[in-house]
């Protein structure tokens, strides 16, 4: 077991509180800009992610990686969630993993 | 989900009895981490003694061997080794199928303790919808709660499930309708005062659980004294969500609970 580096459900509101943390977050591509991708988060705001390759426009990615400014992330590990992923309750999952239940994840 | 059987290995009087009967509790990494750590098994799991769990998280390190894989679980909140042994040629493929830096959800045993905790896999499935990653989060949070809420430990620091779906803020209207379809667990902790808890709370009676063919819906019209076609809506609701089953006939049911 090892829970030293846990990686925090985030939205982009809540990816402020970690700089400088493991953060995962989903967000839809919007573009790819020379090794950087820019897309919507799960509370509809802006994120843009450092080090990952590039995916298709409007699919879903998950990124796990360091919070490294307060809308930005530097990717260690993208994962492909397709086209339909429900955005809203991921949402309420980042809320409630630091809110009421924080214990359970951190 | 807590089952009956969830409830009755909980018991300290038996904690073995049911080993094999229990469900598989989704759980997260910390958690039982966080229960090895306190150095009782049973607190962070609010007194559930658990051996069979659902996991899921993404696969790191695998090693495959001709009679077993093992790999490391990072479910985000932390991370656990997992052994699969291979038996059969099915076993081998779905082996072949697991990769590293792909989510699956494993079924497994729990063994070990502290940090040698490891768990032994009975299925390990790649996950196709990710949606199942939130959905998976969400069950451990529900049934955290709901271990509590039955345990009665903690209950005022324990949402109601209303609590939850207020928040989200902007899904509080979609969210309402399962949160309404818990409220038959609330029933279990005491009085309830809609139609449905009333209906159950006759089914949960001693004297009626112990009943080989449950009840006749007449005779619950008749013990509560409210319309037939009421009693009967209620009974509808309470067969889709899994708290009664008919019997003998189509007029019969019983608490799926203790019995």
């Amino acid at each position: 077991m090892d829970t030293s580096s846990p990686a925090v459900f985030v939205n982009a509101e809540i990816l402020k509180m970690y700089l400088g943390r493991r953060v995962r977050a989903v967000i839809q591509v919007i573009r790819n800009d020379a090794g950087v991708i820019v897309g919507q988060s799960t509370d509809g705001n802006q994120i843009t992610v450092k080090g990952a390759q590039a995916f298709p426009p409007s699919h879903f990615v998950e990124v796990i990686g360091i919070a490294d400014g307060s809308q930005s992330i530097r990717a260690e590990i993208c994962t492909d969630f397709g086209q339909s992923f429900d955005m809203a309750a991921y949402n309420g999952l980042c809320q409630l993993a630091n809110g009421k239940f924080k214990n359970l994840f951190l | 989900m807590p089952t009956p059987a969830t409830q009755i290995a909980g018991d300290p009087l038996s904690p073995a009895k049911n080993r094999g009967s229990q469900g598989a509790l989704p759980l997260t990494a910390k958690q039982i981490a966080a229960a090895d750590q306190s150095g009782d098994d049973k607190s962070a799991l609010s007194g559930v003694d658990v051996t069979n769990v659902r996991l899921l998280g993404l696969v790191m390190n695998k090693v495959e061997r001709v009679t077993d894989c093992s790999f490391t679980l990072d479910d985000g909140t932390g991370r656990i080794d997992i052994n699969r042994w291979i038996n059969e040629a099915p076993d081998a493929n779905e082996v072949t199928a697991i990769q590293n830096g792909i989510y699956v959800k494993v079924h497994g045993h729990l063994k070990g303790f502290h940090s040698k905790r490891h768990a032994f896999a009975f299925s390990v499935r790649p996950v196709t919808d990710f949606n199942e990653v939130v959905l998976h989060f969400i069950e451990c949070i529900f049934v955290h709660t709901e271990i509590k809420k039955i345990r009665g430990g903690g209950s005022a620091e324990i949402p109601t499930n209303l609590t939850v779906a207020s928040s989200f803020p902007n899904g509080a209207k979609e969210y309402r309708a399962p949160s309404h379809q818990f409220s038959a667990y609330v029933a279990m902790d005491g009085p309830g005062n809609n139609i449905y808890n009333i209906v159950w709370g006759v089914f949960q009676e001693p004297a009626n659980l112990g009943r080989e063919n449950g009840l006749h819906v007449d005779e619950i019209v008749r013990k509560l004294g409210i319309p037939k076609n009421t009693v009967i809506n209620a009974i509808n609701y309470l067969v889709d969500v899994g708290h009664i089953y008919s019997t003998v006939d189509e007029h019969h049911f019983k608490s799926a609970y203790n019995g």
